[in-house]
């Protein structure tokens, strides 16, 4: 296991392997300790309101030690809740002043700080709980994963679709045969205009209006690795998800649920090339915030017995032709993915393939279904957190660990880049990270971060 | 051997007639005013045609232009503004405001008129000129709605009138090398077609008129020269806003056509003779959000045809803001994919617009026979035609049933049937002009129009 992990260091460029070196701070190199079934574990969360409070809640089985927050007014429900929390701005305070009282964090901050404050923990020999998708570039994405298999802590991505009972019948149904080799695959999302507060993103040029930054914020913080800008609620607390600098866009913020049960049961890892097309025109709107709908289309080669795929992302409530197989009146869903087989077809929802079956219905009921080859998590996708907490006290690694949610995150995130760089069919070297046919692409893969900041 | 053909053609259009569905007939009889059977004069080749423009501004001016070596006898805008340039190159053509009262005057002196109107027009002044027996060259798309293009269409036969479409690409070489080449053998069988334009985008950084937009609040006042009641026409009533004219009433549902409708009757022509297709069967489509007010700011549309004769049944998918379907692989790096572009899939190659892919298809296949006649243009096929020369190229026969598929597509692009199509494709019986299983989708084909207008 370890003489495989330097192999795979070792085909690295040489920037990453630098890196890669670079991230091993010697004090804690051996791996964290061992808590056992009966012991509590003492959890910290960076980003403590919205979803963080959400997954705080479902570890709340155990010793929550330290609650962190840029803005204490969106964490106030979080922090009142835990009362003898101890409450931070700063994760990087937080981490050392607490590094002796925490095994575990949950980081759910926006898109554009998962990386950092992921890193700063796994440095620090904690497990990690991160929201997906797993961070805002793919060159983050790859370092998380690398680092959280050296530092041996247990992860999970928060896809928490990815401990359903729903994509474990999609998978067994898959390697059963079930519809045939699928070539075609098609996911979709409404977002960017879902019609919630939490799935319509702006679509906007930058605002030139300066207010003032709010009592309880620290922007600065906020912005972490970023760039800076002033502040401008049109940013934060929820609508950071549609600019580039700090969200990923529809496909960002869905695509790790709804194309993560055909990543899997197709096992169809890195693609080969992706291309997509957008609705941006004015330059002043492109460069600033996702499109208002975008086509992305990735090519995975084969794999083993499975032929090449050809999968089709579909946003801003852009939709696919209905296949022949659906039956008229049967409903393409808001956010869904059909998966087109030699012999059937199957569509499901969004979240760990919600909803899953075989199309026509005829077809689902005359299928004699596999016995089941894949254990299931406890609790289904009410689970996830607590499949983490599990594999933190038994060290058997949780559903959507890193080394399965990191190559997931790094797809989804390709086909993000290739919006920014659109109508261009983007050829993927995954093995070093590089687009091989756009140098262009290189500042995508992996962001320059603000002074202060790094993996 | 002229005067056989025209009999042949007659004879044809006849028995074309005979084919109609039993309700279109009974429609075309109602259109036919009695002072007026007899059909047009005979126009002698060495005389000219006494032409009458109504719309004459933009597309129209360049419409007159062409035209312009027959007599230009009378000019008619609602903007005498925007038609200024056209009425100074033609000082003795007589000028109008209102059409009506142009065909009315001028019924003696006028053989032939040209309709470049915005698109909620087009029907209601080509039926007036056609039922005085009037030649008729009308802009695309022939009409607004597709129960409009089919008793244009009628008309046109039943009034024996030249007539010809302004969809000027049908005359070019492309087009008939497109045709040459896939009854050639070129590709083999086409099963797949996919058309795309940037429109409402201009190239991608752009934008050629707004849509996705809700409608303008304020009431300016109508600028002095535009007659606002007459440009309205048959449309519902509703005040001036400069975001309707001019040209950007391209992208309000009321009067324009959309993307689709603005480039459908262009792009699809080719497809279309190629092809040889006829009314579609079913229709599908997903866009972004779309309002009451203007079409969408992007759409998928996919119309699937029927076999014909030894031709298989085919899927037509247009794509518009931006969308576009994947680069295919047979076409070598560097070659140009083009903001708007056709992609032909056959069972033995591929074509871009009528460049067959790839390049070693292309030289192995070499070039078709010349089974087509070329074209003398676009404009003088029309006057042929007005002389009593064989029928255009874009003659009504051929540009209703084209503009009933295009203007279909918009039925599903509507914002109460667009959630329809979720559940089910539009299914088209043309014969009846009827979609039979989503009954009020029916209400689109046509509307009712403002007093004084009719068809």
């Amino acid at each position: 296991m370890e003489s495989q992990k330097v192999t795979r260091r070792d085909f690295l460029s040489g920037v990453a392997a630098t890196a890669a070196f670079t991230i091993v701070p010697r004090h804690v190199l051996g791996g964290p300790g061992r808590i056992s079934a009966n012991e509590k574990l003492n959890i910290a969360a960076i980003g403590s309101g919205g979803m963080g409070a959400a997954n705080i809640n479902a570890c709340s089985s155990e010793n929550i030690v330290a609650l962190c927050d840029v803005d204490d007014r969106h964490a106030a429900g979080t922090f009142n809740k835990f009362p003898k929390a101890g409450k931070y701005k700063d994760f990087r305070v937080m981490l050392d002043k607490e590094d002796k009282n925490i095994d575990a964090v949950i980081v759910a901050t926006p898109d554009h700080t998962h990386a950092v404050a992921a890193m700063a923990c796994i440095k620090r020999r904690k497990h990690v709980y991160c929201q997906k998708p797993l961070a805002h570039s793919i060159y983050e994405v790859r370092m998380l994963t690398e680092a959280a298999r050296k530092y041996k802590v247990q992860t999970q991505m928060g896809n928490q679709g990815h401990s359903s009972n729903e994509i474990r019948l999609l998978y067994e149904w898959i390697q059963d045969g079930a519809i045939g080799p699928v070539r075609e695959v098609h996911t979709w999302s409404d977002r960017p205009v879902g019609g919630h507060p939490w799935s319509d993103f702006p679509i906007m040029a930058r605002p030139k209006e300066t207010p003032p930054v709010p009592d309880t914020l620290d922007w600065d913080l906020w912005l972490g690795p970023v760039r800076y800008r002033p502040y401008h609620p049109i940013y934060c607390p929820t609508t950071w998800r549609g600019w580039w600098d700090f969200g990923t866009g529809a496909l960002g913020d869905m695509g790790c649920h709804i194309i993560d049960p055909v990543f899997w049961a197709l096992k169809l890892g890195a693609p080969a090339r992706v291309e997509a097309s957008t609705t941006h025109y004015k330059p002043e709107v492109a460069s600033e915030t996702y499109p208002r709908a975008s086509v992305v289309r990735y090519e995975f080669p084969s794999r083993g017995q499975m032929p090449p795929v050809k999968l089709t992302w579909y946003d801003g409530r852009l939709l696919p032709p209905r296949p022949k197989d659906l039956e008229p009146g049967r409903k393409l869903g808001t956010n869904g993915a059909l998966l087109i087989g030699e012999k059937g077809t199957i569509m499901h929802g969004s979240h760990g393939a919600g909803g899953v079956r075989i199309v026509p219905e005829a077809k689902m009921r005359a299928y004699d279904r596999p016995s089941k080859i894949l254990p299931r998590v406890k609790g289904g996708s009410g689970g996830h957190e607590q499949d983490w907490v599990r594999a933190c006290k038994n060290g058997k690694p949780a559903s959507s660990n890193f080394d399965y949610g990191g190559p997931l995150t790094e797809m989804v995130l390709l086909g993000v880049l290739a919006m920014r760089l659109k109508n261009t069919p983007l050829e993927w070297d995954s093995e070093n990270l590089k687009v091989t046919n756009c140098d262009e692409a290189d500042k995508y893969v992996k962001p320059v971060f603000r002074e202060g900041w790094t993996l | 051997m002229k005067d056989r053909e025209k009999s042949n053609q007659r004879n044809n259009r006849i028995s074309r007639r005979d084919f109609m569905g039993a309700a279109a007939a009974v429609a075309a009889f109602t259109v036919v005013p009695r002072h007026v059977l007899g059909g047009p004069r005979q126009i002698p080749p060495s005389e000219k045609v006494n032409i009458a423009g109504v719309g004459v501004g933009g597309q129209g001016g360049g419409d007159i232009n062409n035209v312009s070596s027959q007599n230009i006898v009378a000019l008619c805008d609602v903007d005498w503004n925007r038609a200024g340039g056209t009425f100074r190159r033609h000082p003795n053509a007589r000028k109008y405001k209102d059409f009506r009262v142009m065909l009315d005057k001028e019924d003696k002196n006028i053989d032939a008129v040209v309709v470049a109107t915005p698109d909620h027009v087009h029907a209601v002044a080509s039926i007036t000129a056609i039922k005085r027996g009037k030649h008729v060259y009308c802009e695309k798309p022939l009409t607004h709605s597709v129960y409009e293009a089919r008793m244009v269409a009628e008309a046109a036969r039943e009034h024996k009138v030249a007539t010809q479409m302004g969809n000027q690409g049908q005359a070019s070489e492309g087009t008939r090398l497109i045709c040459e080449n896939i009854w050639g053998g070129a590709i083999g069988h086409v099963r797949e077609v996919h058309v795309w334009t940037d429109r409402p985008l201009r190239g991608l950084s752009d934008v050629y008129w707004p849509q996705g937009v809700g409608r303008p609040e304020d009431t300016p006042p109508v600028p002095d020269k535009l007659d606002w009641d007459l440009w309205l026409g048959p449309a519902p009533e509703r005040p001036y806003h400069p975001a309707y004219v001019p040209f950007r009433w391209r992208g309000w549902w009321d009067f324009g056509t959309g993307a689709l409708g603005d480039i459908g009757c262009h792009s699809i022509d080719p497809i279309w003779r190629a092809l040889k297709l006829k009314a579609p069967l079913s229709v599908h489509a997903a866009c972004t959000l779309v309002n009451n007010e203007t079409y969408p700011v992007a759409s998928r549309v996919t119309y699937q045809f029927g076999a014909r004769g030894d031709m298989p049944p085919v899927k037509l998918h247009w794509y518009d803001g931006g969308m576009r379907p994947p680069r295919p692989d047979e076409l070598d790096d560097g070659q140009t994919f083009g903001d708007n572009g056709t992609l032909f899939v056959g069972d033995k190659g591929k074509m871009l617009g009528y460049r067959i892919i790839p390049e070693s298809r292309r030289k192995e296949f070499g070039n078709a026979p010349k089974v087509l006649e070329r074209s003398p243009g676009h404009h003088q096929e029309w006057i042929d035609a007005c002389k009593g020369g064989k029928p255009a190229g874009s003659n009504f026969d051929h540009a209703g049933p084209l503009a009933e598929a295009v203007l279909l597509g918009n039925v599903a692009l509507r914002p109460s049937i667009k959630e329809k199509l979720t559940r089910v494709n539009l299914l088209w019986d043309s014969a009846n002009m009827k979609i039979t299983n989503v009954p009020e989708a029916n209400q689109y084909l046509h509307r009712q129009y403002r007093e004084g207008y009719s068809l």
